[in-house]
């Protein structure tokens, strides 16, 4: 269970998810994995190292270069049921959250 | 997180009153706009808010035919505080056997200016989980990768 309990963590934050998602598509250095980011780099790492940490990722520096790709033996773990029934709940959260924040309009204010 | 293994609890702050997030919740043109992931369609069909009142949404990919999403029933309404469902019943408090059984307590908490928005989503026991997984109950679903890839595609 420490593992599912580690990639829980780790995937508990957008920021960390996005990542994940991002290099699940295939490895990354560093500089790229943080563009679409509106924060600093040290708070970006910061995001790198609890991904590192727990074990989700995995990454090499060569020369001035890091890399990152995914680990995936650590997130075929986190592919548990229960944690897909999560994935799908927080995802439904986020979404609910970007909806009202970005989309809905503004006149909607009063409740249905 | 020593949750019990049919249990889980997310959470997320909203940067908006929960007025504002309960109406993205309670009405059906708003909760077709985020409650499936796109490109994904969601309809909502039924959307009866008070105990024993239906719910009831389809989903359609790339534009075939509707399919069925969630059919389910309302246990607790308190408008911008708290709502609850079920999947073991249907409008009416009718049983109903579920392609995947649970229930879903939605709260809706001030939090300075914004709300914190929680589901608490409890399923059978494992062993149940288990049969549902061996029917293939994620089918039309992906896989726990492919919903976080869609996380960052999200809703355009």
């Amino acid at each position: 269970m420490a593992s599912l309990d580690a990639a829980f963590h780790a995937l508990a934050d957008p920021t960390r998810r996005a990542v994940v998602s991002r290099l699940v598509r295939g490895p990354a250095p560093v500089k790229e994995l943080a563009a679409p980011f509106a924060m600093g780099l040290p708070a970006f790492l910061k995001h790198l190292r609890v991904l590192e940490t727990d074990g989700l990722i995995r990454s090499e520096k060569v020369g001035r270069v890091r890399t990152c790709w995914v680990n995936s033996d650590r997130l075929a773990a986190a592919e548990g049921w229960l944690s897909q029934q999560r994935a799908l709940w927080q995802a439904s959260a986020d979404r609910l959250a970007d909806y009202v924040e970005l989309q809905m309009p503004r006149s909607m204010d009063d409740g249905g | 997180m020593a949750a019990e293994d049919h249990e889980l609890t997310i959470s997320r702050y909203i940067n908006a009153p929960p007025a504002r997030v309960w109406t993205a919740w309670s009405t059906a043109e708003h909760l077709e706009k985020w409650w499936i992931p796109a490109p994904i369609e969601c309809k909502v069909i039924t959307l009866d808010l008070r105990p024993g009142g239906g719910f009831e949404t389809l989903m359609r990919e790339g534009g075939g035919a509707f399919q069925p999403h969630v059919n389910g029933c309302f246990l607790e309404v308190i408008p911008e505080a708290r709502l609850a469902f079920t999947t073991v019943m249907s409008a009416g408090w009718k049983p109903i056997e579920p392609w995947l059984a649970l229930t879903a307590i939605m709260s809706f908490e001030a939090v300075g200016k914004g709300t914190q928005y929680s589901a608490r989503v409890l399923h059978k026991t494992e062993s149940d989980s288990r049969k549902h997984e061996e029917m293939g109950f994620q089918e039309g679903w992906g896989t726990a990768i492919n919903q976080l890839a869609q996380l960052v595609e999200g809703p355009v």
